[in-house]
């Protein structure tokens, strides 16, 4: 996938990127990766599953993880200096909140397209939640096949489901920081993308 | 029995004539003195009677009887007004109600007295609120009260209280099977506007397959046009959908929340406090009916869709002999000889969840031929998994234990009955979008080992894509699990295949249950689809986890399976491994992967050869592709060449490495790296094997193993740990064994 | 017995919990031990009214007795119903120096005079609080203690809240208040809530209150537990800035309990491409209402989360630092200018 591909994606999900700041882009490999560390950025409009994955995060002893939490991009530029290369950029969607995912979504216009070959997931909460409207989930859906991006679902209101969302973003995180062995971020990435469902409402068998 | 008759069970029994004849076309036939005769028919409710009047003998003198038969008596058109003896009688009944709850007499009495409207229609409400049963609701009083709805002069709110209060005492009316008969009297209602809503739940609560015609569909369709798309319509035509998906051709939205509200509030707080007061009462004298479990779980059963219901009806009435309809309710039936000898008229019971609780009920559902008692179970568990599980509001955890059990519950009885629901199928797909991996999984991933063949068109994006997202984001052991999963679920195809293709040859679609028409070689590309797709999973999972070895064994296992398709399942298709399999379990570092990659090689070589034998004997056979023989050869020339002849790097194999490179990397003789003596994972059985052979010898030379006597032996040495697989695959492969260098033989195509 | 009295412990008996119900009585202390305890073992409160009504002809209690139990009631659980915030306004020299008996005396002569058929009852409360009970009758009847009305004033404050009156009866109270106190006007304060304390505290400001500050605050510091070293929050800096703002204009710690806001608009309708609408004279008339469990707070977390934009809008912000929660919003000048003033009535 070259990264005229992905931009060319871009366009056509109708993410303009005339909002082209050069200095608060975020980029992949503006920096040098640190040994045997990985970096994972969790962006959330509202701040709350965040925190609870930065904590699990960081248990992780196989590798040093640092964390870094945002509530939207672009990130502020005097920061630019202490932080680290970004090997994996988290957008969490709260589905029972459109401002989550318009946050999401405008957040996005501000990342290098380089992050899109295999470094970028979202992290759906609420999904079953009733009073979600399905065309949010359609829509969360969408962007992120278009991008091709994994879409992860996580239970946030259990403990172990908290558990099991961070045990699976440091499985994301190890691959694209470069810490899995013949595997490379773009190889997973092109292994779990999302994809649009067609409808299933009705499976139909005949 | 007669001698001890108290004022008020005479008193009582009279009235329930009384209503038996005013419903047979008599009515004011006023108080019949009881007589044998009575007695004698009076069998429903027999063993309740008792119980109440044991009751009732205690708490003698009552002046709530008093009550009960001054609005048994009471004259049509006296004044409520001033009338201070009515309010005076209300006030008792309603502190019997309140306290102890009414018994079933006394709901007729006053369920009569409120709809006849003998006092007009200020009371109703009053009245009407005031029916707590204390055990039952006889079905002819609720019958009676309908049919007074048509007589038209009860203000609607009231007419609205009524059918709420049936609503909410439905499960504890004693029979459906009249109300079941006036179906099309109170379907009349729902053009009524106001009505309509609580019409529907009652239908809905009564509806069965012989009901749901084409007029009621049409009246239902043209009230939708009328009132626009409103839930409860839209929930009673999904039912008549489900019964019959001929007469209901449009697409309804399954995804409809919860749509029938309880309306049970005016009653809720008292009803639970009568319940709760008579605890006991209530649980004994349901347990003369119901052969199973505690009367704790009624209650709850009202807030929670998982809550399996008990089974039990209502029908309290000892199996009636002369009958004309003789439906003997589920729960009587106590063995399984019961049960054949009772089969065509077996009642079903109100909530068809109670038989996942039961298993004299499965296996009825299992033989029974008429199909709606599946129909109407999987209606319900279509609701309750959606409701419950896949879409739980909020505040997962509060519920977890509770899906936890009922999930185990549903896949036992999975399990006994020995196939999915499609219920729960359709759950799978959606839940499957939505699912992290984590939450139940073990019982989502036994349901999902349950799903029935899905054609080959649909099983990509149903399960495939789904499946392959949550695999490479999760843990190793969630990949195993899902290989596990896979696993079972092939093994079940497989077994289904084999028992119907039995039956009849190519038939398979004749099965029982599940809609789907499939054909051989539809089935051969599903089976087909899922062993590709699980070697994709394999190949690619093995790569990120590092050839983890217990994902490797959970692999293999699945290749076990596989290889035996011809033989064990009967299912001509024979696929083999991908490479991303085969050459990890090879080289891997465990002994035991690649002794199990021996036996499925050998396993193979079976297959392939008895395939091929009976392809000679029977012409039209099924034809094993060039490729899959060509594939099979490959690997087993490599598998020989490298454990046997150590020749790794032999130009055209599967794997090759330029010449100078292996030089470079200074390993000596790299040709024999992964021979039986060199091979990581038998190196320490060499070595072993070494020191025994040659105890004196201080350095080690594995090479001197090699030379044809000590082969021999070690060959032994390591088949008699255990190794069959290897010791299979040795023997079917390598005939001559004078020295080394022997070709291993390989299939011709 | 007296009808009356019979309903009146009916109804006190629907009303208090039965859980309650004992330790209501014990303060009200009109029982003895053992009508106490004969009390405790009873369950239904169809009995429990049976046995008080025994009991009342027994000691020989009135109604007064009974209006007493129900105060005690009340003023343990004031929050019931709506209040409604006074104020009075304008004191007299000596409004500093009115004392409760002076008081009491006063607005009970004052209220009589007024209302022929009252019914008064007037007891201090622990937190310097007096709770005035007034049973209103008229020239025709007696005062219906079913419906009474509850009045909490402060003295030597202005303030006074009220629960159950009827605008048919609010005149009175207020002329009696305004006599009894020394103050000349009285007026609403445009404040109400279901719970006294909080509307209470919103009025007297008791609650943690923040000032502007241009240093870094003890608030920021105070925030910043000690957290993993590996992770860092990107915009820690604003985020500490969203909540110091929403916290100057919402206050610190726990916010009063406040139900609702209601803003009532009476501006001019200003949207450029609806001519049609802008162009009419008269102000475009709605009211918008906030209602949450706990208003306040959830707009302090409005603010400091973002979804609120910071400074918080003085709209918002005037709910505690006005203590109303009730606005007419109008045009401050007819013109281009598109501010809005929030005028004080």
């Amino acid at each position: 996938m070259s990264r005229g591909f992905v931009y060319n994606i871009l366009f056509r999900t109708g993410i303009v990127l005339s909002v082209y700041i050069r200095m608060s882009l975020l980029k992949p490999f503006s920096k040098l990766p640190g040994l045997n560390a990985a970096n994972i950025l969790l962006v959330e409009c509202e701040e709350q599953f965040q925190k609870s994955l930065a904590d699990a995060l960081v248990e992780e002893t196989a590798v040093t993880v640092y964390v870094r939490l945002a509530k939207s991009l672009p990130l502020p530029k005097e920061n630019e200096e202490s932080r680290p290369r970004i090997d994996l950029v988290v957008f969490i969607i709260n589905l029972t909140s459109e401002l989550s995912f318009q946050s999401a979504e405008a957040s996005l216009k501000y990342l290098d397209p380089g992050y899109l070959l295999g470094k970028v997931c979202f992290m759906v909460t609420n999904a079953r939640n009733a009073s979600v409207p399905t065309e949010r989930l359609d829509a969360v859906r969408k962007l992120a096949a278009a991008l091709h991006c994994p879409l992860l679902f996580a239970e946030d209101q259990t403990p172990d489901g908290v558990t099991y969302a961070t045990k699976r973003l440091l499985s994301i995180l190890k691959v694209s920081a470069g810490l899995v062995p013949m595997a490379t971020a773009l190889y997973l990435s092109s292994l779990t993308s999302c994809t649009v469902p067609p409808d299933i409402d009705q499976p139909s068998f005949d | 029995m007669c001698l001890c008759l108290t004022e008020c069970f005479e008193y009582f029994s009279n009235v329930e004539m009384a209503a038996q004849l005013n419903l047979s076309g008599h009515p004011d036939s006023g108080l019949p003195s009881l007589t044998d005769q009575s007695m004698s028919s009076r069998t429903s409710n027999r063993s309740l009677r008792v119980a109440e009047k044991e009751r009732r003998k205690n708490e003698a003198e009552d002046p709530s009887v008093l009550a009960l038969q001054y609005f048994y008596n009471v004259e049509a058109g006296t004044p409520v007004s001033g009338n201070d003896e009515v309010e005076r009688n209300l006030v008792l009944v309603e502190q019997v109600a309140y306290r102890n709850g009414l018994s079933p007499e006394a709901i007729s009495i006053m369920l009569e007295f409120a709809m006849s409207l003998r006092m007009g229609h200020s009371l109703c409400p009053r009245v009407l609120k005031c029916l707590i049963p204390v055990t039952v609701v006889p079905q002819e009083a609720v019958v009676r009260g309908v049919s007074w709805l048509g007589v038209g002069k009860i203000p609607v709110s009231t007419q609205v209280l009524f059918i709420k209060w049936v609503l909410t005492v439905f499960d504890m009316i004693d029979a459906k099977d009249q109300l079941r008969a006036i179906y099309g009297f109170i379907f009349s209602f729902v053009s009524e506007e106001n009505l309509c809503p609580f019409i529907c739940h009652l239908l809905y609560l009564l509806t069965s397959k012989q009901i749901v015609r084409v007029f009621r569909v049409r009246k239902l369709l043209e009230l939708q046009s009328k009132l626009g798309r409103q839930p409860f319509l839209l929930n009673l035509l999904s039912l008549y959908k489900v019964f019959c998906p001929e007469l209901v051709t449009f697409s309804i939205p399954s995804q409809s929340k919860s749509v029938f509200k309880n309306h049970n509030m005016p009653w809720k707080s008292a009803l639970f406090a009568v319940q709760k007061r008579n605890g006991s009462q209530v649980a004994s004298s349901i347990s003369l009916a119901s052969a199973s479990k505690d009367g704790t779980n009624r209650r709850k059963r009202k807030r929670h869709h998982l809550e399996i219901p008990v089974l039990r009806s209502v029908v309290n009435k000892e199996p009636q002999t002369e009958t004309r309809r003789r439906l003997v309710p589920l729960v009587q039936i106590q063995s399984v000889a019961e049960l054949l000898e009772n089969m065509d008229h077996i009642e079903l019971p109100a909530q068809m969840g109670s038989l996942l609780g039961s298993s004299l009920a499965l296996q009825y559902l299992d033989c029974v031929q008429d199909e709606s008692a599946l129909l109407r179970l999987n209606f319900w568990l279509g609701y309750a998994l959606h409701e419950e599980l896949l879409f739980c509001g909020d505040g997962a955890s509060q519920n977890s234990e509770e899906s936890l059990q009922f999930l185990n519950k549903l896949l036992s009885t999975q399990h006994f009955l020995q196939e999915g629901f499609s219920s729960s199928e359709a759950f799978l797909y959606k839940f499957l979008n939505v699912w992290d991996g984590s939450l139940l999984r073990p019982q989502i991933l036994g349901l999902l080992s349950n799903i029935p063949v899905i054609p080959s068109s649909q099983i990509e994006r149903l399960l495939f894509k789904p499946l392959m997202q949550l695999f490479f984001t999760s843990s190793v052991f969630f990949k195993c699990g899902l290989i596990e999963c896979l696993n079972n679920m092939l093994l079940k195809w497989l077994i289904w295949h084999s028992v119907y293709a039995l039956e009849d040859d190519l038939d398979i679609s004749r099965n029982s249950h599940t809609s789907i028409n499939m054909t051989l070689s539809g089935f051969k590309d599903s089976v087909m689809g899922l062993v590709d797709f699980v070697g994709r999973l394999a190949s690619s999972g093995l790569q990120l986890e590092g050839c983890h070895s217990l994902l490797l064994s959970f692999i293999l296992d699945f290749y076990t399976m596989v290889c035996d398709t011809f033989l064990k399942y009967g299912l001509p298709l024979v696929v083999m491994p991908p490479p991303g399999v085969f050459y990890p379990a090879l080289f891997a570092t465990d002994p035991v992967s690649v002794d199990r990659l021996a036996f499925i090689m050998y396993r193979y070589k079976v297959n392939l050869t008895s395939a091929k034998i009976q392809e000679k004997l029977t012409d039209q056979a099924f034809h094993i592709s060039r490729q899959t023989f060509h594939e099979f050869n490959n690997y087993t020339v490599y598998m020989v060449n490298c454990l046997w002849n150590s020749k790794m790097f032999q130009p055209g194999m599967g794997v090759q490495l330029g010449e100078e490179l292996l030089l470079k990397s200074n390993v000596p003789q790299y040709w024999t790296s992964f021979d039986l003596v060199h091979h990581p994972a038998f190196m320490s059985y060499a070595i072993d094997f070494h020191q025994k052979c040659w105890p004196g010898k201080k350095d080690i030379d594995l090479d001197s193993i090699k030379h044809s006597k000590p082969w021999s032996w070690y060959l032994e040495y390591l088949f008699s740990q255990g190794y069959d697989g290897l010791a299979l695959f040795v023997q079917s492969n390598i005939r001559a064994r004078q020295g080394n260098g022997q070709q291993g033989d390989s299939l011709s195509t | 017995m007296d009808e009356s009295k019979k309903r009146l412990v009916q109804r006190l008996i629907r009303r208090i919990p039965t859980k309650m119900l004992k330790t209501t009585l014990q303060k009200w202390g009109h029982l003895t031990g053992e009508q106490h305890r004969a009390m405790d073992s009873i369950q239904s409160k169809w009995a429990l009214t049976e046995s008080l009504l025994a009991i009342c002809e027994e000691n020989e209690l009135a109604v007064k007795h009974l209006t007493e139990l129900e105060m005690i009631y009340m003023m343990d659980n004031p929050d019931q119903g709506m209040w409604y915030a006074f104020q009075l306004t304008d004191p007299g020299d000596d409004a500093q120096s009115v004392d409760l008996m002076q008081f009491k005396e006063q607005f009970k002569s004052h209220l009589r005079e007024l209302v022929r058929q009252v019914s008064v009852k007037i007891k201090k409360h622990t937190d310097e609080a007096v709770w005035i009970r007034i049973a209103w009758g008229d020239a025709y009847s007696r005062p219906d203690h079913l419906k009474p009305t509850y009045v909490v004033h402060y003295l030597q404050t202005p303030y006074v809240f009220v629960t159950r009156l009827n605008s048919k009866q609010k005149p009175m109270l207020f002329q009696a208040m305004v006599l009894s106190t020394r103050y000349q006007y009285f007026k609403d304060a445009n404040l109400s809530g279901r719970n006294l304390t909080a509307i209470r505290d919103l009025l007297m400001r008791k609650y943690q209150q923040v000032f502007p500050t241009k240093y870094p605050s003890p608030l920021t510091e105070r925030k910043q537990t000690v957290t993993n070293p590996h992770v860092e929050r990107e915009q820690a800096k604003p985020a500490a800035n969203r909540l110091q703002m929403a916290c100057e204009a919402f206050g610190g710690g726990t916010l009063p309990q406040l139900q609702s806001a209601v803003y009532k608009l009476e501006t001019k309708f200003r949207d450029h491409t609806n001519t049609l609408m802008t162009e009419r004279e008269e102000p475009f008339r709605c009211v918008v209402k906030f209602s949450s469990t706990n208003l306040l707070e959830s707009l302090k977390n409005c603010a400091s989360s973002g979804i609120a934009s910071t400074p918080v809008t003085p709209l918002l912000s005037s709910i505690p630092l006005k203590g109303k929660n009730y606005f007419v919003i109008t045009d401050n000048v007819p013109g281009p200018s598109s501010q809005m003033r929030q005028t004080q009535n």
